[in-house]
């Protein structure tokens, strides 16, 4: 069973062709990270999967099912999750209530567990939303995400905003996520965390898929690293 | 005229929860659907037929409590076949389909029920007074003020602590996040949209009882309906609910003093609310969204 295959996916902001014949493929297990420069479509691939930018063309499979046409909420019954980028936590629910938006899908994470693995966030469950700090906004968001108990997990940029050391956290959780069963497509800037963790890479640009390889082969080429790595500070960009 | 003051204050009061239970409804489906809904009144309106139709059946409890759910499922029928086809347009095309059911509604209950108004009978004992001194505090007064009171506190708890509430409040802010997350929008959409025609079919079957019952019955009460939620403050539950007890007080207090502002003095307070504070009074804090 493939866990998620995507084939020459076509998407368009309007008349703007984000994304060119773009494939890929996650199997059961994996981590997968998904690479690139602001802009060169990491955010569309993931919101084209999950049904918030459908493709123009293009299929998409998850656990076997043609998902391409589904609304999102079909996609993620499936046992999907998606971490949004920038979180999008409900700034007026609390914690608590946040993590109680999500369908009740059986498995084995529950309120108790999610609380477990961020102390923090018990901490703060009363709080609402908007008082959290970026880095425990990241964990509800990924929190909230596990309540679904998915068996695909994609983050888009988790790291975002966050300092070091609570980047450093962040990643140890979305490694465990291998241990849980739950297969993985990160997509991130900050690619010397991503290669880390990651099995596979894919490299995205203008919105064509330009490299896909083993990640430890990906971290050994120091200089193509350095090329996606050093492109952050002056990338800029309109759609991602 | 402390006897005038307090059947004004009582007046108004009263309206104004008719005005609050109204806006709050209309504010659920603006909130989460983007619809103005002026076809909130005719769903009044036939609430409260449907209670003086059934009533020679089940009488006027079990009216109560059926006319408001039927009301509400045709509500369901409405945004599941009508409504649902146009979320994600512009909005004039949802204003101009509940503008055209809310002309269709009126006239359908004239067809049915005749252009007069019919005598709407309430029971008995809640219609006399409760105190010779204070001849205008009735029973079914201080029972429709318990009854809105329950039925607004019933829809803060849903709201405020119930996973179906939760993601009512999620989804007006951010529905495409409550979507991934597994949730049936649509099915929380009609939902919700049932949930507020449930609130307007109650208003009517209430309102009939004091204000007489004619196809024509949420016309009075609609246009203050959307002052309440402008004053309160666009996208504040609370807001709305203070919004539209406080306009009622204003025009049941203006009766007194100067009766012929009592229709102009809620446009009045939107337009002072409006200039000085133009998010509404609970626009942006205090919000239950």
């Amino acid at each position: 069973m493939t866990t998620l295959k995507v084939e020459g996916l076509n998407t368009f902001y309007g008349k703007s062709h984000i994304l060119h014949d773009v494939g890929l493929e996650v199997r059961e297990g994996e981590i997968v990270a998904l690479l690139g420069r602001n802009g060169a479509g990491k955010t569309t691939t993931l919101r084209s999967i999950v049904g918030l930018t459908p493709a123009r063309s293009g299929s998409v499979h998850i656990f076997d099912t043609a998902t391409t046409d589904f609304p999102s909420y079909r996609i993620a019954a499936l046992g999907v999750g998606y971490v949004p980028e920038g979180r999008r936590v409900f700034p007026n629910l609390t914690v608590e209530e946040n993590l109680l938006v999500p369908l009740e899908r059986p498995g084995p994470w529950t309120l108790k567990r999610v609380y477990e693995l961020f102390p923090r966030l018990a901490e703060r469950k009363s709080n609402k939303g908007q008082q959290l700090s970026g880095g425990e906004q990241e964990m509800l968001a990924i929190g909230r995400a596990l309540l679904l108990n998915p068996k695909l997990l994609l983050l888009d940029e988790p790291s975002q905003g966050l300092a070091p050391l609570i980047v450093r956290s962040v990643f140890e959780v979305v490694a465990s996520m291998r241990a849980e069963g739950i297969s993985v497509l990160l997509v991130e800037q900050n690619v010397r965390a991503a290669v880390e963790i990651a099995d596979r890479v894919y490299v995205l640009d203008n919105g064509r898929v330009v490299h896909e390889g083993a990640a430890a082969a990906f971290a050994a080429d120091e200089e193509r690293v350095r090329e996606l790595a050093g492109a952050k500070a002056d990338a800029f960009d309109e759609f991602d | 005229m402390t006897q005038v003051i307090l059947f004004n204050l009582l007046n108004g009061l009263i309206v104004g929860a008719f005005y609050a239970l109204m806006a709050l409804g209309l504010s659920l489906i603006l909130n989460l659907s983007g619809v103005i809904n002026f076809a909130h009144g005719g769903f009044l309106a036939l609430g409260a037929y449907l209670a003086y139709s059934l009533m020679p059946t089940i009488g006027f409890w079990g009216a109560l409590l059926l006319a408001p759910i039927l009301t509400a499922f045709l509500g369901l029928a409405v945004e599941r076949l009508l409504i649902r086809r146009l979320y994600g347009r512009d909005p004039l095309y949802s204003l101009l389909l509940t503008f055209g059911l809310a002309f269709i509604f009126q006239d359908g209950l004239r067809y049915v029920w005749g252009a007069q108004s019919v005598p709407y009978q309430i029971p008995g004992w809640l219609a006399s007074p409760l105190s010779m001194d204070y001849f205008f505090l009735t029973g079914y007064r201080v029972f429709m003020m318990i009854v809105v009171a329950l039925a607004v506190a019933g829809l803060f708890l849903v709201l405020g602590y119930t996973r179906l509430g939760m993601r009512i409040r999620a989804g007006t802010l951010d529905l495409d996040t409550v979507s991934v997350l597994g949730v049936n929008v649509r099915v929380l959409r009609n939902l919700n949209f049932g949930l507020g025609i449930y609130l307007a079919g109650l208003a009517g079957v209430l309102a009939a009882g004091m204000l007489g019952l004619s196809p024509t019955i949420g016309d009075q009460l609609i246009m203050p309906s959307f002052v309440a939620i402008i004053v309160g403050g666009l996208g504040s539950l609370p807001g709305t609910l203070v919004g539209g007890l406080l306009i009622g007080v204003a025009a049941g207090m203006t009766t007194v003093f100067f009766p012929t502002a009592t229709e102009a003095v809620i446009y009045v307070m939107m337009a002072l609310v409006l200039i000085v504070k133009p998010s509404g009074l609970f626009g942006d804090e205090g919000r239950l969204r």
